[in-house]
């Protein structure tokens, strides 16, 4: 009888005879691997192994996307061409009719005495912004200019000609202005944005292809100048035929002489204020270097 | 459409009279619809504050982030520091550093806009000037093509004269109409071109001799 030397010299000797371990004699754990099903065998031989009745269905031929048989297929067919380019990253602005804006005054949905802008639109359920969709805002359409009978002091992003001349006649006030996507989702919900207890944020100059558009004064852009916007109102009066009202002796001009600041997003609230729904305060910071960037 | 338009018209009155006199000016109320605001569902009586000491804590509990979050509910119970709401000194100067590099101000747009119209319109005014330029010589070349045209015309009218002409001509000399790619054809056209090169030249010469004698004969005629 023969006894091993020393205990486990036998699996040392293995371990030093086998060869290193390599990509060749790797497998996979067990059980680790599931076989795939063998389809049509024993009692279900001659059957169709559920791929149904002949043709590229049950043979697994069918030809690529977007083939038509041999015919010209229609992505080749329709010539393309750019109108639709970077149609995923253009501005969306939800139109508000003027029949709409009235409707919603008219049920006391929208309170005139005070300026609307989107806080006051989104609030009223008038529209729906969605930023993340590429929502930049509503625009103003001139739906409903024949009926419209309200004197209103209102913000939106977009207004088209006769829109403007609607709200005009009337002795309303429109200026159309830009919220870059973070403050809108502010000004669309201001509460949410309070309880997060951050600093009201500077709101951003428009890109410079919008530029033009609000420093028109034909558009009551917020960057045009007040005096141009004088102008452009008797000369819109004149084009539509109305006697622009006086609003100077209006007993709402302080509403309606209200403009909001380039960089503010809410009346009455200046960028680099903390609001505190829950104990009702406003905190302002005080230090020198924040004033002046949040001034800026 | 009217009738709302006209209740609603009857109820801003009403609200805006209302701080006039307080008693109802108007017999009939209408009921209006306001905005009636989503009440703040904060439990202000007994609010979570997480301990910032403890492990149990989760990470995301002790972000300045979230300390922000829970001033905004609470406020000053929170006992966040409401200066740390703001950002301090270091993260303000990132911020500010990243609006200059990203955020041009308004006068550079409105510069580089003007700098782009004014290239624009010089592309524009050149093409146009190209367009003048090029279309007062469109008569000219007009004339010159149709000029050209004609002449070609002309040219192979002639051409076909002459070959008819030579065809003619060899069959009256040799009596019958003969191939014009043939030799017989070919020599015959040599031949009659040479004649006439040398009828030219003839013809050239006496011009010559004309003219040279013409000076000398009109100042002897003159005298």
């Amino acid at each position: 009888m023969s006894f091993p030397k020393k205990p486990g010299s036998k699996a040392l000797d293995v371990l030093q005879n086998l060869p290193r371990i390599s990509l060749a004699n790797l497998r996979p754990e067990p059980g680790a691997k599931k076989t795939a099903p063998r389809r049509g065998r024993g009692q279900h031989g001659g059957n169709r192994s559920g791929r149904g009745h002949k043709g590229q269905r049950q043979r697994g031929n069918r030809p690529r996307l977007g083939f038509e048989g041999g015919q010209t297929p229609f992505y080749l067919a329709i010539p393309k061409y750019g109108f639709n380019e970077g149609h995923s990253r253009r501005p969306q602005y939800q139109p508000l009719s003027l029949k709409r804006l009235q409707y919603l005054i008219d049920l006391g949905r929208v309170d005139t005495t005070q300026p609307i802008d989107l806080t006051q639109l989104v609030n009223a359920r008038g529209v729906t912004i969605q930023p993340l969709k590429r929502d930049y805002g509503v625009q103003l359409v001139d739906e409903g200019e024949d009926i419209f009978a309200a004197k209103i002091h209102i913000e939106v992003q977009r207004a088209s000609e006769g829109a403007i001349a609607a709200i005009e006649r009337n002795g309303g006030v429109i200026t159309t202005s830009f919220y870059d996507p973070i403050s809108l989702g502010i000004v669309i919900k201001p509460v949410p944005f309070f309880l997060r207890g951050q600093p009201i944020p500077k709101r951003m100059l428009p890109g410079q292809d919008m530029v033009p558009y609000y420093t028109d004064a034909g558009n009551r852009g917020y960057l045009a100048d007040c005096e141009k916007i004088q102008q452009a109102r008797l000369a819109l009066a004149q084009k539509y035929g109305y006697i622009l009202p006086d609003i100077s002796k209006d007993e709402l001009y302080h509403m309606l002489s209200m403009r909001k600041d380039v960089r503010q997003i809410f009346f009455g609230l200046a960028p680099g204020w903390v609001v505190n729904m829950s104990e009702k305060k406003i905190l302002k910071p005080t230090d020198e270097k924040l004033l002046k960037y949040y001034s800026s | 459409m009217a009738a709302p338009v006209l209740c609603g018209r009857t109820a801003v009155l009403c609200r805006t009279l209302r701080g006039i006199s307080s008693s109802n000016p108007c017999g009939l109320l209408l009921q209006t619809a306001s905005y009636n605001p989503r009440p703040l569902r904060l439990n202000l009586s007994d609010p979570y504050i997480p301990d910032k000491e403890s492990d149990e804590t989760p990470a995301w509990q002790k972000t300045a982030r979230y300390d922000g979050k829970l001033y905004g509910r609470y406020g000053s119970a929170s006992g966040v520091d409401p200066a740390s709401l703001w950002p301090s000194h270091e993260q303000l100067d990132r911020v500010v550093a990243e609006e200059r590099e990203w955020q041009p101000t308004l006068e550079e747009m409105l510069r580089n806009i003007e700098l782009k119209e004014k290239e624009e319109a010089e592309k524009r005014q050149a093409k146009e000037r190209l367009i003048a330029a090029n279309m007062a010589k469109m008569p000219k070349m007009v004339a010159d093509w149709r000029r050209e045209k004609r002449e070609t015309k002309q040219k192979l009218k002639e051409d076909k004269a002459r070959r008819e002409q030579l065809l003619e001509e060899a069959r009256v000399r040799f009596g019958y109409a003969l191939d014009p790619r043939s030799p017989k054809f070919l020599e015959m056209v040599a031949e009659v071109e040479k004649e006439e090169k040398k009828k030219k030249k003839l013809m050239k010469r006496r011009l010559k001799d004309e003219q040279t004698a013409a000076p000398v004969t009109t100042p002897a005629d003159a005298s």
